[in-house]
């Protein structure tokens, strides 16, 4: 959304009354609380897995904070190849490191060893803003001003995020002007840090902003050391507007909210308090629902309950669940857990790593994952294999006894010993060798035991089995890793 | 510009040099209109848009006309026209084959057979050899030849059922629409039946028409006064082109047979091969290892050789099963069931029940819905491969809902599978119709996939019956059965 920025300025530098909301710092005045963050990435290719795309240089601005910390969001620094830090009015550089980054929250913590280089800038506070408030975006001009755009904080909602989770997030409607460097703007408040702008659409003036509450929550775990990350309840659910449902669910009339459980995740913190499916969930600790989800809100009124348990607690809190099941009142207890990408069955998002990957004979082995899906382009729902991103949709229904990964044949190299197999792709691989396969880990121990000197690959669908020959193969790695000049046929740390 | 009409002034020319009876022909041929309706699976209740069309037809008999599924379908009235009479005869369609495109009409008005001459059948043509179309190309009163060669040879997708694929001549004469169900003809023979082509953005100078091993067999079909529709092996095969696949599979090296990869338990093949067979013959033709099989001079998919099977007809295969030489033999003794991903031509079946529209999944209601659900899509297009059938017939969507107090709070539903009603599966429209109509107190319905029951209170659907009907101008509540099958009882 940030690339909107540019478009956005021709649109609207010629009115007036914007003007009246910008108001210029000179940065000689004083230091500023803001550096330029210069972040060179590099995403890995996950069609090709074993290489990475160009890299990509982006100017963006970071909010300074106490500790000599500089604060972006996670987007920014995904895939992290160099970053550096730059004075405002440009000039000066010095390398810098990510110190903390939390890609769900989407926000990210840099230091920079150059301990002067901070020195005597304002650190900003972080505190929380209201619905209605005249919040200020900061911007840098070429020449190191400060150039601060206002407008109102219109909502705070929870919402989903880039990579997965919905976290609560502050919109704001402002009409920003196009700037060089416009990621990750700060948002300030009274002289306090309220947010990093995430996402602005140059055509409605909307803004999404990460707000204080999750910077503070974000903060305060890594000062531990040890980053747990935002906690999680993990159940689906329903609204119980339905008077119908009301009465099949056998809710008792002095309850008046509530929510339907349809389901609950394997080995979540939901499931392991021993939470059903046809559960009426109903209070969080004292804190009641109302028929949409939502709970009382000090600071924010009625909102999703999912604010309460990922940003209110950490991971490690217990939570008391009031719920209503066949009519009789109960009591549950769970703890609340991180969910790490890694244990979805297609991962939300795979960052910073690299694809896992095996190539045997020319057929190229990869482990399902919404990353893989979403290199096929921003409309990815349309152009990725439909049977994958199914797969992905109903991962959660794929395997009763828990998540595992789903390895399929994304496509093949055609070598020598894959003539007749070209076209194959987008297949789902069940066994090698007689051997199920749990994830790619197991690949390499199946592919140990060749029968009658043939490996046997079993897939999901036609032509549901081929063969390779074992001895054909391992002759002629070398040639296909050489031909294709591949770094290596497989990955899979 | 000028030497374009001079060309295609000698085209017309050459053609009267070759048959010097461009007016036999024009006995032979009329001018087919059609006034239809076509049914909106949005409201389908209605009786449907109005829309129509006109192609070509001729004499496959001396009292018979033969055009295209596609020209009559939907047909509410037919008119045909001969050149030189100024008449509109009334016609009416026979016998119609939507998986192969033809259909067969009469005409009762005798005057209409006067001075009329049926064309005799011939066979496949060369590739190279010219050929002539015939017909009424973009609506024209006139008739129009248009002349060209026979380009290629293949099996290729009909597109007026989209399921369906069976031979196919492609040829360089320009086919337009009004040309639809027209002859090509070649040495004073029908060896085609023009009907579909590209528009002229993806592809020029390429049309299509139906061959006479597919017109024979449409006409073979019906001798008994019922179309039976093809039938089909209907199960799946993959090349042995892989020199370790086949080595793996103790097969020579003489370039022969194809590994069976499915055989659902619908397929007439049921029982009788298995996957993991090697097919090495079909009726004593070798089978090739990319699947194909030398048929009367063609190398043609191994399909071919049933296409060429009636219902009832046997085919035989010689099979390598673990390892050993068998033969197997497989009876055609019904068409293939499951026909949801070919173009329907029924009225289209629904229940509205609470307000609440149900109706059978099938491509029409895909291409009508474009849903987001991709559960949907994966039931529509894994139905047979992954075998759902054995727990269902029919897909029943929920595909809308008529807003009414009653069901104000169920728009989470729209797009869901429906699992059962009252505990008891829904395995097609008929079975949720009668869980309906069965008395209870409420209605919980389960939808596949994590979610909540949809509950109805049949106090609240009796009050807001004819509120909705009314509302809605829902003329009927529910269309259950296709017609076809209806005639068939």
């Amino acid at each position: 959304m940030n690339r909107n920025l540019s478009k956005a300025m021709h649109r609207i530098s010629f009115l007036l009354a914007l003007l009246l909301l910008v108001s210029s710092v000179n940065a000689a005045d004083k230091k500023l609380s803001v550096v330029r963050v210069n972040v060179t990435t590099q995403s890995w290719d996950f069609h090709h897995p074993w290489g990475k795309r160009q890299p990509v240089t982006r100017r963006a601005i970071g909010a300074v904070l106490p500790g000599a910390r500089v604060l972006v969001t996670a987007e920014l620094v995904a895939n992290l190849t160099y970053l550096e830090l730059e004075t405002p009015e440009g000039g000066r550089k010095v390398p810098a490191t990510v110190e903390a980054v939390d890609y769900e929250a989407n926000l990210a913590v840099i230091k920079t060893d150059a301990a002067e280089f901070l020195a005597g800038a304002p650190e900003l506070e972080v505190a929380e803003s209201a619905i209605g408030d005249m919040l200020s975006v900061w911007q840098l001009e070429n020449n190191g001003r400060l150039l601060v755009t206002q407008g109102p904080m219109t909502t705070a909602e929870v919402a989903a995020y880039p990579v997965d989770g919905a976290f609560l997030i502050y919109r704001m409607t402002v009409r920003l002007q196009g700037r060089e460097s416009s990621f990750t703007l700060p948002v300030v408040h009274d002289g306090k840090l309220t947010g990093v702008l995430m996402g602005y659409d140059a055509q409605s003036n909307n803004a999404n902003i990460i707000p204080a509450p999750i910077i503070r929550h974000f903060l305060k775990d890594i000062e531990g050391g040890h980053y747990a990350g935002f906690p999680r309840i993990s159940y689906a659910y329903s609204l119980t507007r339905d008077p119908a449902l009301r009465r099949f669910a056998k809710i008792p009339t002095d309850v008046t909210g509530g929510v339907y459980i349809t389901d609950v995740l394997k080995d979540g913190p939901a499931e392991k308090a021993g939470l059903l499916k046809g559960d009426v969930l109903f209070a969080v600790d004292d804190s009641p629902m109302d028929q949409d989800g939502n709970f009382p809100d000090d600071a924010y009124g009625q909102i999703s309950v999912g604010h309460l348990f990922n940003t209110h607690h950490f991971v490690g809190d217990k939570v008391k669940l009031h719920i209503v099941r066949g009519g009789e009142r109960k009591e549950l207890e769970a703890t609340l857990t991180h969910r790490h990408s890694s244990s979805y069955v297609s991962d939300p998002y795979i960052i910073d790593h690299r694809p896992r990957f095996v190539i045997v004979g020319g057929l190229i082995l990869q482990e399902l994952s919404r990353q893989y899906l979403k290199d096929f382009g921003a409309d990815w729902l349309r152009r990725a294999p439909e049977r994958l991103v199914y797969f992905d949709r109903v991962q959660n229904e794929l395997f009763k006894d828990g998540p595992r990964k789903l390895v399929f044949l994304s496509r093949v190299l055609p070598t020598s010993a894959t003539v007749g197999y070209e076209d194959l792709s987008s297949l789902v691989v069940k066994k090698i060798n007689g051997v199920e396969l749990q994830s790619l880990d197991d690949v390499p121990k199946a592919l140990e035991k060749p029968e009658n000197g043939f490996h046997k690959i079993e897939f999901e669908e036609d032509p549901k089995m081929i063969y390779l020959d074992a001895a054909e193969i391992q002759k002629t790695e070398r040639m296909v890793q050489m031909q294709y000049r591949l770094p290596t046929l497989k990955f899979l740390e | 510009m000028t030497r374009r009409i001079w060309l295609a002034a000698a085209s017309l020319f050459l053609v009267q040099a070759a048959f010097a009876q461009p007016n036999e022909i024009r006995k032979s041929l009329c001018r087919i209109n059609n006034t239809a309706q076509e049914f909106n699976y949005r409201v389908p209740w209605l009786p449907g848009q109005m829309s129509g069309g006109s192609g070509t037809g001729w004499l496959v008999k001396k009292d018979r006309l033969m055009t295209n599924a596609h020209v009559v379908s939907n047909a509410k009235l037919l008119t045909v026209e001969k050149e030189n009479d100024p008449k509109k005869y009334v016609a009416t369609v026979e016998f119609i084959a939507h998986d192969c495109d033809l259909a067969q009409l009469k005409v009762e008005d005798p005057d209409f057979w006067k001075d009329t001459k049926p064309l005799e059948l011939g066979v496949v043509p060369e590739i190279e050899s010219s050929v002539s179309v015939y017909g009424y190309p973009i609506g024209g009163e006139r008739m129009s030849v248009t002349k060209g060669i026979v380009s290629r040879i293949d099996f290729r997708t009909y597109a007026h059922s989209v399921m369906d694929s069976h031979l196919c001549i492609q040829i360089d004469a320009a086919i337009n629409p009004g040309n639809s169900g027209g002859p090509v003809m070649q040495g004073g023979k029908v060896v085609g039946v023009a009907f579909q082509g590209f528009s002229g953005d993806v592809a020029q100078n390429t049309g299509y028409m139906i061959p006479t091993p597919v017109i024979g067999h449409f006409l073979k079909d019906i001798e008994d006064g019922h179309y039976d529709r093809y039938v089909d092996l209907s199960i799946g095969t993959f090349p042995l082109l892989n020199n370790a696949h086949r080595r793996a599979l103790k097969l020579p090296e003489d370039d022969r047979g194809v590994v069976v990869t499915s055989v659902g338990s619908a397929s007439v093949c049921f029982g009788k091969i298995k996957p993991g067979d090697v097919l090495l013959k079909i009726n004593d033709l070798d089978i090739q290892s990319d699947g194909m099989v030398q048929l009367e001079g063609e190398r043609v998919q191994m399909a071919e050789v049933a296409e060429r099977k009636y219902k009832g007809d046997k085919v035989s295969f010689d099979v390598q099963r673990d390892g050993k030489l068998i033969s197997a033999e497989v009876t055609f003794d019904r068409a293939w069931p499951y026909t949801h991903q070919a173009t329907s031509y029924e009225p289209p079946k629904y229940v509205v029940f609470g307000g609440l529209l149900f109706q059978p999944m099938n491509r029409n209601l895909i291409m009508t819905y474009q849903f987001v659900n991709p559960r949907v899509f994966h039931y529509f297009a894994h139905f047979i491969d992954e075998e759902m059938y054995k727990e269902r017939d029919e897909v029943v969507i929920l595909t809308a809902l008529l807003p009414d107090p009653i069901n104000t709070y169920l728009d989470e539903f729209r797009e869901g599978v429906v699992k059962n009603v009252n505990g008891a599966a829904v395995r097609s429209l008929k079975e949720l119709a009668a869980a309906f109509a069965k008395p209870a107190d409420e209605y919980v319905l389960e939808f596949e996939g994590a979610g909540r029951p949809l509950v109805l209170l049949r106090a609240d659907i009796e009050v807001a019956r004819e509120r909705i009907r009314g509302r809605y101008n829902v003329l009927k509540e529910q269309h259950l059965e296709d017609e076809a099958t209806q005639e068939a009882r």
